[in-house]
């Protein structure tokens, strides 16, 4: 599978925000991001809309990404049904 | 064999000089520099606990959050020492010139550090991640008891590679199944096979940071600074390994990562590949030994991978 920036930039990773535990869920959940963006997007992203500086990130449920991580390679390791999944929580939810 | 080369790995260390910024020099004379080897797979914030009472008489009153800088450029706490000494020093510098900041923490730039908890957090994530890709789940580290997972984090911070053996060994982190080859090979010259016989295959978590460059050079001496974070990615993609008999090597994995980037050429030139339309050029270069990586470094999210020979 190429990486090249000139062969995937227009190319986007639908991502899934699900709210865990007492999080406030969003109003749209479903997101399309570029594929070489990195986690540290989505990860701001929530931030700025949910107004709070500490989150907990994590994808699938079971851990949380490197901020540097690339989508795509989230996408293709641990993406399934055309997506990736991305919890949130306002407390360490899975330590 | 396989020890050997865990143990290189696990003891590997690079020597530092670390400034004080003279923004928080407060007395005078101004301290000097302190000199001090890091362990490569360490990270540099954990050199707090030596560098604080070093400089302590220095600073100005305040509440110290430790910060690293090289060249202008804050150093990402997260990724550890030896593959930062490998990004950002294409030419190797002995000892290796850094600035230690207890002020300022630039928020802008570096996500926040809250101490020691910060880098377990990171170091469990990642293993977590790694286990994810080996397994196809993490179950088996969210399961491991208390005094285990104290251990596995303790053992990681001290370098000490009997204890993380043991507590990882419980794991099934074996990245690698076995499968008989039908008939013996013969030696190669990149490596050697287990005397069984026996060939090697699996998925080895990998991530592999990559420094994007515009401008043309000749040799690395030459080789712009890296000012800026937007110039390095790391790519996470696994490498599978088919063993067939022959030895699967550093240069394969990178192949394997960065097909495009790599043409035949003689050992030990560097060479710049033009892609597409943009004049950006992708400088991959390595030598004969396979000791020095220029711009490109391999971090293994999984210490099992140097079971893999060569």
């Amino acid at each position: 599978m190429s990486t090249t920036k000139s062969l995937t930039a227009t190319k986007k990773v639908v991502i899934h925000l699900r709210a865990t535990g007492d999080a406030p869920m969003l109003k749209q959940a479903k997101f399309k991001i570029p594929v070489m963006d990195k986690f540290a997007k989505v990860i701001d992203f929530l931030r700025r809309q949910l107004h709070r500086d500490t989150l907990f990130v994590y994808v699938n449920s079971a851990f949380s990404p490197n901020p540097d991580e690339l989508v795509m390679d989230l996408y293709n390791n641990f993406g399934f049904d055309g997506k990736l999944v991305v919890n949130y929580a306002c407390s360490m939810a899975w330590g | 064999m396989d020890m050997e080369a865990q143990r290189f790995l696990w003891e590997g260390a690079i020597p530092l000089q670390i400034h004080l910024h003279e923004s928080e020099v407060t007395t005078l004379p101004s301290p000097p520099p302190a000199l001090i080897l890091a362990p490569r797979l360490g990270c540099l914030p954990l050199l707090a606990s030596h560098l604080k009472p070093y400089f302590s008489s220095a600073l100005p009153p305040g509440v110290d959050t430790i910060w690293f800088e090289y060249r202008g450029m804050p150093l990402k706490w997260y990724i550890p020492t030896g593959v930062l000494f490998d990004l950002l020093c294409a030419e190797p510098e002995r000892p290796w010139n850094l600035t230690v900041h207890f002020r300022g923490y630039p928020g802008n730039i570096l996500i926040p550090y809250e101490g020691e908890d910060s880098i377990k957090w990171s170091f469990i994530n990642s293993f977590k991640e790694a286990a994810y890709i080996i397994n196809g789940n993490c179950k088996n580290v969210m399961n491991m008891c208390q005094p285990d997972q104290v251990e596995l984090w303790r053992s990681v911070l001290n370098g000490n590679l009997e204890a993380y053996l043991r507590v990882s060994s419980k794991l099934k982190l074996g990245a690698f199944g076995e499968m008989n080859s039908s008939s013996p090979r013969s030696r190669s010259s990149m490596g050697e096979i287990d005397v069984s016989g026996q060939v090697k295959q699996g998925r080895v978590p990998v991530r592999l940071y990559v420094w994007y460059v515009i401008e043309d050079f000749d040799d690395l001496e030459d080789a712009p600074p890296i000012d800026s974070w937007d110039k390095v990615f790391y790519i996470n993609q696994p490498v599978e390994i088919q063993g067939e008999g022959r030895c699967f090597t550093l240069h394969d994995a990178v192949k394997s990562l960065l097909p495009d980037y790599f043409v035949e050429k003689s050992l030990g030139t560097a060479e710049s590949l033009t892609v597409g339309g943009d004049d950006k050029q992708r400088v991959s270069s390595e030598d004969a030994s396979d000791d020095k990586k220029a711009e490109e470094e391999v971090e293994t999210s999984c210490d099992d991978c140097v079971n893999c020979k060569g």
